[in-house]
C-alpha cells in the first residue's frame, strides 16, 4: 500500500505524521506543537488499547493504531471537549478512539489510487487476530508525553 | 432551523450537534440512513442533514438518493460530512443529490462557513 502512496505530494515529510497532525489540530488538541515525533524506544504500554480499520480494494491494507488506555481516555476528552476530570465512559472510549482511526484510515485511503470500501473501525484491548500482515510503515507520535503508534499493515 | 446529523459514530454526532447548536440549529440525531429515512417518513421536516457516508444498515450516499427520490424532502439541503475525501467519491455525492461535501477532520469554522454557502447561517458583517 505504501509503495502507492504519493510520497511527492507532501514535500518530504511523512504523510502519516501529516495526517496525524491535521487530525489532532482541527479536532483534539489545537497546539500545532503537542503532537510530534517520539524520540527513543518506545516504552512497554500499560493497558495496550488499538484501534483499526481495513482498507479494501487492489491494495488491502490496515490502519492501525495502538496506545495506552490512559491515553485513549484523554484522546476522548479532547474529542468530546471534555474536562481533564470529567469520567469517560468505556463506550464513548471505544466510540471516540474508533473515529480516530476512521478518520486516518479514510485520509490515508485518499492516497491509495483506486481504493476500495473502508471498513467500520474496530477498538479492542488485544491486536487484530489473522494472519501476520506486513508491516510498510509506522509512525511513533508524542503526544503530552504520551506515545499513540500509527501503522500501516498490508493485508495482501 | 432544524438540522438531523446521521453518523454512527456517537463522538462525531456530539461534535457536529455542539456545532450545530452554537450556530442557533435545533438538532436531531441518527446513527444510520435508515434511522433517518423513519424520522423523515414519521414526519419530522428538517432543513438540513449532516450525513456521514461509511454507516451500517444504510450508508449516507444510500440515504441521498433515497431523499432524493421524495418531492417532499426537495427542500432538505444535504452535506456529506465525512471522511470519503477522493475526488471521485465527491463526485459521487453531488451528483447523487448533496448540495455541500465537508471532509473530516472539519473545525467548527469549517461547518460555519460550509452553512454560510448554503445560505443556512448568516455571514457576519465586520463593522
Amino acid at each position: 500500500m505504501s509503495a502507492s502512496i504519493d510520497l511527492a505530494a507532501f514535500a518530504g515529510t511523512d504523510p502519516i505524521l501529516t495526517l496525524a497532525r491535521e487530525v489532532f489540530s482541527a479536532m483534539i488538541d489545537p497546539d500545532p506543537a503537542a503532537l510530534r515525533p517520539w524520540t527513543g524506544d518506545v516504552p512497554a504500554l500499560v493497558e495496550a488499547t488499538y484501534a483499526w480499520v481495513d482498507l479494501g480494494g487492489e491494495t488491502p491494507g490496515r490502519v492501525l493504531l495502538t496506545t495506552e488506555r490512559a491515553t485513549a481516555t484523554r484522546l476522548t476528552r479532547g474529542l468530546l471537549g471534555l474536562a481533564d476530570d470529567e469520567p469517560v465512559e468505556d463506550a464513548d472510549l471505544v466510540d471516540a478512539f474508533g473515529e480516530i482511526a476512521n478518520v486516518l484510515g479514510g485520509n490515508v485511503k485518499s492516497l491509495v489510487p483506486d481504493p476500495g470500501a473502508l471498513t467500520l473501525p474496530t477498538v479492542a484491548a488485544t491486536s487484530p487476530a489473522g494472519p501476520v500482515p506486513d508491516l510498510l510503515h509506522e509512525v511513533r507520535l508524542d503526544w503530552r508525553g504520551d506515545v499513540l503508534v500509527i501503522a500501516l499493515w498490508s493485508l495482501s | 432551523m432544524r438540522a438531523l446529523v446521521i453518523d454512527d459514530s456517537r463522538t462525531m454526532r456530539r461534535i457536529i450537534v455542539g456545532v450545530l447548536r452554537s450556530l442557533g440549529f435545533e438538532t436531531l440525531e441518527a446513527a444510520d440512513g435508515r434511522e433517518a429515512l423513519d424520522l423523515l417518513e414519521s414526519g419530522v421536516s428538517v432543513d438540513l442533514a449532516c450525513i456521514d457516508w461509511n454507516m451500517p444498515v444504510m450508508n449516507g450516499l444510500e440515504f441521498v438518493v433515497a431523499v432524493r427520490a421524495h418531492r417532499e424532502w426537495r427542500d432538505v439541503t444535504l452535506m456529506m460530512v465525512t471522511t470519503e475525501s477522493e475526488h471521485g467519491q465527491i463526485v459521487r455525492a453531488l451528483a447523487a443529490g448533496a448540495h455541500e461535501y465537508l471532509i473530516k477532520p472539519f473545525t467548527a469554522d469549517a461547518i460555519r462557513e460550509k452553512l454560510q454557502l448554503l445560505g443556512l447561517v448568516e455571514w457576519e458583517v465586520s463593522a
